[in-house]
């Protein structure tokens, strides 16, 4: 029996893990972190019991991780980075850092749950030292048990700002302002939706009830629009605006700070399915995601996708999803196993949630108006606003990609992951015209998944 | 503008210059892409402009006028494209490979490339981190390089701005000839009369010739180009093995590879260069990029510690006499090609432009065009793929 | 809690737990500056926490590029901050 090789170790690929394993699968689980429970179930070295503070269901990750640890038929490289992969003939080739050194795996089936990371918009200020991601400062607080800073302003879009909100509370930080951008009745566009999803329910007022003994109000139809710094070079205060439904500025005000946590949702991390040659679409929110059918099976046979990677849909929708996976991956490696109706039940009613979550937090194309041309727009090549419109008016990119090569807006260290889609946003605005799906798509594509040294690349056969 | 004076198809750099030639003639030009500017073998290029990998020939005669030409283009557009004459550097580290390069050299002096040789000590001076068994090297001080993509942008900025059209997204669907002579062309979305039309479509010109009812060997040889993370200026030169030039001229279908490095303004290091006859095939092949990384740190041990960051790959050009084809079709008046440059488009399109508009004006030209005449094929001549 | 590894960043003696990253230890130090940027010589610290934006890029042993998010404290760690771009 060929192993079943997964790779993530999320809710998504543990649930995948544990139902190939039942199934009578061997398993080979693959991830990039030091321990497993991905972003959602991150944990430090400290003993696990004590980090429950932090997590609104640690019970269930736990219950996961222990049963995958117990599996004797599961094996686990932990610190595993894909650097690239390929697909011929029904061979998939990962090739791995592992170890310091470099390991192939050949493998005819695959289950990728590679999860997703938080979307950021470009605004003035957003690259000073103290301007972090949400699932920057949970990380730093679940992983590492290190409050970013003492006075936080929590902002942006989507379900994610409360647990993070609640995390800092909880690790004894301020949160000066927990700004919604979109405007709460929102939510009560999809009431039976909610009603069919109670624990989601709970998981909210478990935050709601941590955010208010923290003495903070969330704020609806508020984002942060520029960031500051001080003569120290570090973050020192932000602009706090009032926006509108299409996300354009109605009034500002300054609000001190020395974190600022901003995110927009997620994006997909696409890179890997997207380097074997699995087909990606253009989601709801405009993000990309690998397609899967029925069985979470990709376009090519004996590749499966779980989780985020499919579509951003939380934690128990990666869960339904990782579990199909796997039992469609032990199927497919000669396992006598089958999807129960049950399991498709479950996955269709967290999908129904899932979809009813995006339309709730939409990011609105206002944002564009908070940018100047002095803004950066690519972190790693510190290319502007600006370089892109000089681009597009005296070198006649009419697309994204030339931009971007115009300008190597995206072509930095991480690849455009953290810009690259708004860049496709911010230059189809400049050029007056609506993105393609090919466009986005084409964003999203890296050959080469993750740096490699050129030294343990020479080395490889 | 329906009815040009001249019809550019292909928005490479070849067709740049081209069209920047003639509009610098008073022609009225129009230039047509099937997609963006830049966006075939140029976009994937180094931006090699090179007279150290030529042997005395008519293409060096044109590469030395190309290189200068090079220059005189910076300050007519604007400049814009990192245009930098950073100068080559070639080793050699066999005896027989010493003695070539020493015998190639001084013949290259003969023949007006200027030619520093270099002991081990005068390398190190100026490459402070070669490996410590190159002993022996050739510096040419005229090789320079461009940003190809930018330089191909700012050339037809220059066009556009002097009254010159571009139509790109547009793919051409057929040539119109009556009685032996062009008359237009029709794309997708228009129709166009013009009496000129000039071919600039690289490794696809074959297909362009064919729509006029003629015929062009023009085939790709694949090349991966691997760029590092952004690194501190430690490659100063294109530094690269004297076994590229007998590469350059070989005829063998299989996949070779010598080391050329080096850094760019951005901070990046390129490292090239392949080659292989594999038509366009385009999966990324890592036995290729492993061969490239080893033969770059064989060259900078240095590199060893910095990261491959991305890797792209293009498809040369190129005709069975490793030649460019720069004049009038075979069969069709009106029609000319400038295509089929291999690896050295880049370095040879500004003069390919002037020896273009020359014989198309009846002007003098700086050499000779017959070498490049695409009368020198006979129909049906085979192809080694 | 006990801060038990020590290592140096830009000389100085640091302290970090048994798992802490580069980049968790620092921030508990208050030490927010990682980097320059290459062109602007903007500093930079810790922005996304999980490995995937390369801004919190330090010289770790001397070798470059290495990402603060990621990377566990070892005893005697030699971290750097990272000015431009380093080989």
């Amino acid at each position: 029996m060929h192993n079943v090789v997964i790779v993530g170790a999320g809710p998504a690929g543990l649930s995948a893990a544990l139902a190939a394993a039942a199934a009578g699968a061997p398993v080979l689980l693959l991830d990039s972190n030091q321990r497993l429970g991905g972003q959602y179930w991150r944990n430090s070295s400290e003993p696990i019991e004590s980090q429950k503070d932090q997590h609104f269901d640690l019970d269930t990750g736990m219950l996961l991780m222990n049963a995958v640890k117990a599996r004797k038929e599961i094996s686990v490289w932990n610190g595993a980075q894909i650097w690239s992969a390929s697909h011929k003939d029904g061979v998939n080739t990962l090739r791995v850092l592992h170890q310091g050194g470099e390991k192939i795996i050949n493998t005819a089936n695959l289950v990728l749950c590679t999860g997703a990371y938080d979307r950021t918009l470009p605004f003035p200020g957003w690259d000073i030292p103290g301007v972090m991601t949400p699932g920057g400062v949970q990380s730093l607080i679940k992983g590492h048990g290190v409050l970013a800073g003492n006075k936080v302003v929590v902002a942006g879009s989507g379900p994610f700002l409360l647990p993070v909100a609640a995390g800092i509370i909880k690790a004894g930080g301020q949160v000066v302002e927990l700004l919604e951008a979109n405007k709460s009745k929102r939510w009560l566009l999809s009431p039976l939706t909610l009603l069919e999803n109670i624990t989601k329910l709970k998981e909210a007022f478990y935050y709601i009830k941590t955010i208010s003994q923290g003495k903070v109000r969330a704020r609806f139809g508020v984002a942060v629009i520029a960031a500051h710094k001080g003569v120290d070079g570090k973050l020192e205060s932000v602009d706090v605006a009032t926006i509108k439904r299409n996300f354009k500025v109605k009034k500002t005000r300054n609000v001190k700070c020395d974190v600022a946590a901003i995110g927009w949702g997620f994006t997909a991390d696409t890179s890997l399915a997207g380097a074997l040659g699995c087909k990606l679409k253009v989601a709801r929110d405009k993000g990309v995601v690998a397609e899967a059918d029925s069985n979470q099976q990709s376009s090519i046979p004996g590749i499966f996708v779980a989780g985020e990677l499919t579509g951003i849909g939380g934690a128990e929708l990666s869960m339904a999803e990782g579990v199909i996976a796997g039992i469609s991956a032990a199927k497919f490696v000669g396992c006598k196993v089958e999807i129960s109706r049950a399991h498709k039940k479950r996955r269709a009613k967290k999908q129904r949630f899932a979809d009813a979550l995006i339309r709730s937090y939409p990011v609105k194309s206002g944002w564009l108006t908070w940018l100047k041309n002095e803004t950066t727009v690519c972190r790693c090549e510190e290319v502007s606003v600006g370089n892109l419109k000089y681009a597009i008016e005296e070198l006649g990119a009419t697309d994204s990609r030339t931009a971007k090569l115009f300008t190597r807006c995206g072509m930095g260290l991480c690849q455009g992951r953290v810009c690259g889609r708004s860049v496709v946003d911010l230059v189809a605005a400049e050029l007056n015209i609506s993105p393609t799906d090919t466009d986005r798509i084409s964003a999203v594509n890296r050959p080469i998944i993750s740096p490699i040294p050129l030294g343990v690349l020479a080395a490889g056969e | 503008m329906k009815n040009p004076d001249a019809i550019v198809i292909g928005a490479g750099l070849v067709g740049a210059c081209a069209a920047l030639a003639l509009t610098n003639a008073g022609l009225k030009v129009l230039v047509i892409d099937r997609g963006p500017v830049a966006s075939g073998t140029t976009g994937a290029g180094e931006g090699n402009i090179l007279v150290s990998d030529k042997e005395p020939s008519a293409e060096l005669t044109l590469a030395l006028r190309s290189r200068d030409a090079w220059f005189e283009l910076n300050t007519d557009v604007g400049g814009g494209f990192e245009l930098e004459d950073k100068g080559g550097v070639v080793i050699s580290r066999s005896s027989q490979g010493i003695d070539n390069l020493k015998k190639l050299s001084k013949l290259q002096a003969q023949n007006g490339i200027e030619v520093v040789q270099l002991d081990a000590a005068g390398i190190r001076q100026i490459e402070p981190h070669i490996s410590k068994d190159v002993e022996y090297a050739v510096l040419y001080p005229q090789d320079a390089q461009c940003q190809p993509m930018l330089a191909a942008a700012c050339i037809m900025r220059a066009v556009r701005k002097r009254g010159g059209v571009f139509m790109q997204g547009e793919n051409v669907k057929s040539i119109t000839v009556e009685s032996g002579k062009v008359v237009g062309l029709v794309t997708e979305k228009n129709r166009y009369s013009s009496p000129i039309i000039i071919n600039a479509t690289g490794t696809w010109a074959g297909e362009v010739a064919k729509m006029a009812g003629s015929y062009l060997p023009i085939m790709p040889r694949r090349g991966f180009i691997l760029v590092t993370a952004p690194a501190p200026k430690i490659v100063h030169h294109k530094v690269y093995d004297a076994d590229y030039v007998a590469n350059v001229a070989s005829s063998d279908a299989d996949l070779q590879s010598s080391a050329v490095v080096e850094g760019t303004e951005s901070g990046t290091i390129l490292i090239g260069a392949s080659r292989e006859r594999v038509g366009f095939k385009s999966d990324l092949d890592v036995a290729v990029l492993r061969q490239l990384a080893r033969q770059a740190i064989s060259l900078f041990p240095i590199l060893s510690n910095i990261a491959l960051l991305r890797a792209y790959r293009g498809f040369r050009p190129y005709a069975p006499d490793h030649l460019p084809v720069i004049g009038e079709d075979a069969n069709v008046s009106g029609l000319w090609h400038a295509a089929g440059h291999e690896g050295a488009g880049i370095g040879l399109a500004p003069a390919t432009g002037e020896l273009l508009v020359s014989q198309i004006t009846g002007t003098k030209a700086f050499m000779d065009p017959t070498p490049f005449s695409p009368k020198r094929f006979k129909e049906g001549e085979a192809l080694a793929i | 809690m006990q801060s038990n590894i020590e290592f140096t960043f830009d000389g100085q003696k640091m302290l970090a737990l048994p798992g802490q990253s580069v980049g968790a230890a620092l921030l508990a130090a208050n030490q927010r500056t990682l980097r320059t940027t290459r062109f602007n010589e903007n500093e930079r610290g810790v922005f996304c926490g999980i490995g995937i934006c390369f801004d919190c890029l330090v010289v770790i042993n001397g070798v470059g590029n290495q990402r603060a998010c990621l990377i566990e404290v070892t005893a005697g760690m030699n971290v750097q901050t990272q000015v431009g771009s380093h080989a």
